[in-house]
């Protein structure tokens, strides 16, 4: 066996590699399949979610702004809870960001509202007199693209297994009742904003991307 | 004594005065032990290696190879039969036995945990922070209240506590006249006092409006006869019967726990609840701020 291994390099080195890799399956695969795994109470992004959440990617908000609470006292007492990597098990992709010229947005939706957001996106230095986030008036005219959040749940859904659609769970449902359930979430948020073109066309059935991005941050907990 | 060992011992003398050379030009004072220490190494670095050196080559010219013969060959080319050295079969075994214990219970009960340092982190520096402002005076709370009011409530409250002109509650005063008519046409239960749920609708009409107006002014003047209705709950001082009901004058600590254990929905709008965010001391903190903001 090992003569033979001695006149086989190519066979000796797959047998070194596959001694040296059992080390790692072992130590890196299980901690990976645990770690993966959705925290409890983690559910997918709704429609409105995601189209706010592709909002967010639009305007590069992750360019600014972190999503990833590290452990340390400081950072816990400004932005709440440790984050885990099983509650980014949706994030297709996450959007951890590598810079914080503004906070971390983790948790956001646990301590701001619908308002602070409509009124800091519409002029950032009416609430935070020093901040250097420049304002998003466009948020409130541009209408957020629902059908392309719809095709990414149902991907997401029959490609990788997104629970949609599970008793007690995000319901998905056809394009149609992916878009009324958008709107209908829409109206919710709308009902808790002060501006009249967002209302008025939340009324007339179309999405400002201002709702979507407020949907998309109450969530962001 | 032959040709090779003295020509060692001359390289060695090179080597040796090199050194002295170097930390002579350098002017290295060699009264620091350290350097003392380092400078010995280094001529005993220049003995050993050409002493080595030389057993080596000289075992070279003369040894002649002996001994057993093992079965494996390779192409002709054979290997002695050579005893396990002692030592290093000891300390091989004790490796062994090493990573079984470092596999069984040395890394499963040491491992390092970025979470547990972070858990000893904050118990560390919750102890400390009890221990040193457990009695903390009045200018200590007022300081610490700033701060936690600078980094939590200004975003929505506005640095000076005005709430941004109607943006969120203003803790320049109490109540504005229009929060109160809503408390009073709406009912609340929302800050979980002990005395309960506050129904709508307790005074209506020009009652309710001479309430809002007599407790907005800060309850200063005459007391309408109405307000006897909130007394009841909020005492007839509206102090909130020791801290059974919320204060209608004051934002004392029972009223700063429980809006930022519960949050709060208004006439403004929605305050989030920060349960868990602040401890009984920074709360103590926040309301002696805002106390001051108020004047």
């Amino acid at each position: 066996m090992f003569h033979w291994l001695e006149k086989n390099p190519f066979f000796f080195s797959v047998g070194v590699f596959v001694v040296i890799a059992f080390a790692g399956l072992i130590e890196i695969l299980p901690n990976f399949a645990e770690a993966s795994r959705p925290v409890v109470g983690v559910k997918p992004y709704t429609v409105l979610e995601l189209a706010g959440k592709n909002v967010y990617k639009k305007d590069a908000c992750y360019e600014c702004h972190s999503q990833l609470i590290r452990p340390f006292k400081s950072e816990t007492d400004r932005y709440g809870q440790v984050s885990l990597s099983g509650e980014y098990a949706y994030d297709r992709p996450f959007l951890w960001g590598s810079k914080r010229t503004g906070p971390d947005l983790h948790r956001v939706g646990n301590y701001r509202t619908t308002d602070w957001h409509e009124n800091h996106m519409w002029d950032p230095k009416s609430v935070v007199p020093q901040t250097v986030m420049p304002a998003y008036k466009h948020m409130f005219t541009n209408l957020a693209d629902v059908d392309t959040a719809y095709a990414e749940a149902l991907t997401v859904k029959n490609v990788f297994n997104t629970p949609y659609d599970a008793p007690n769970g995000i319901k998905l449902g056809t394009l149609d009742e992916g878009r009324a359930a958008a709107l209908e979430d829409a109206k919710a948020i709308a009902a808790n904003m002060k501006n009249k073109d967002v209302k008025d066309a939340v009324a007339r059935g179309e999405i400002p991307e201002i709702v979507a991005i407020i949907a998309y941050l109450n969530r962001l907990k | 004594m032959n040709g090779l060992m003295i020509k060692g011992l001359l390289f060695a003398a090179v080597l040796i005065g090199a050194t002295i050379y170097v930390v002579n030009s350098m002017k290295i004072d060699l009264s620091d032990p350290i350097n003392l220490i380092t400078m010995i190494g280094a001529v005993a670095i220049a003995v050993l290696t050409v002493g080595v050196s030389i057993k080596y080559i000289n075992q070279m010219k003369t040894d002649k190879a002996t001994g057993e013969l093992a079965d494996e060959n390779w192409d002709g080319i054979g290997e002695y039969k050579n005893e396990l050295p002692g030592g290093w079969a000891f300390s091989f075994l004790g490796t062994m036995i090493w990573a079984v214990w470092y596999f069984l219970a040395g890394y499963p009960l040491n491992a390092y945990s970025q979470i547990g340092e972070y858990n000893e982190e904050v118990l560390a520096y919750n102890a400390k922070f009890e221990s040193v402002h457990k009695n903390a005076d009045a200018a200590t709370l007022q300081s610490m209240g700033e701060s936690i009011f600078l980094v939590q409530c200004a975003p929505c409250h506005g640095e000076t506590g005005d709430g941004l002109t109607g943006k969120a509650h203003d803790f320049t005063k109490r109540f504005s006249k229009e929060q109160v008519l809503h408390a009073i046409v709406n009912g609340s239960d929302q800050l979980k006092y002990a005395m309960g749920a506050m129904p709508g609708g307790m005074a209506q009409g020009a009652d309710a409006e001479a309430i809002a107006e007599y407790v907005a002014g800060g309850m200063k003047g005459e007391q309408p006869a109405s307000f006897g209705v909130c007394a009841g709950c909020h005492g007839a001082d509206g102090k909130g019967n020791g801290g059974t009901a919320p204060n209608l004058v004051e934002y004392d600590d029972a009223l700063v726990h429980q809006v930022v254990e519960n949050g709060k929905k208004g006439s403004i709008g929605a305050m989030p609840a920060f349960k868990g965010r602040l401890t009984p001391v920074q709360e103590k903190a926040l309301a002696t701020y805002l106390s001051t903001i108020k004047g």
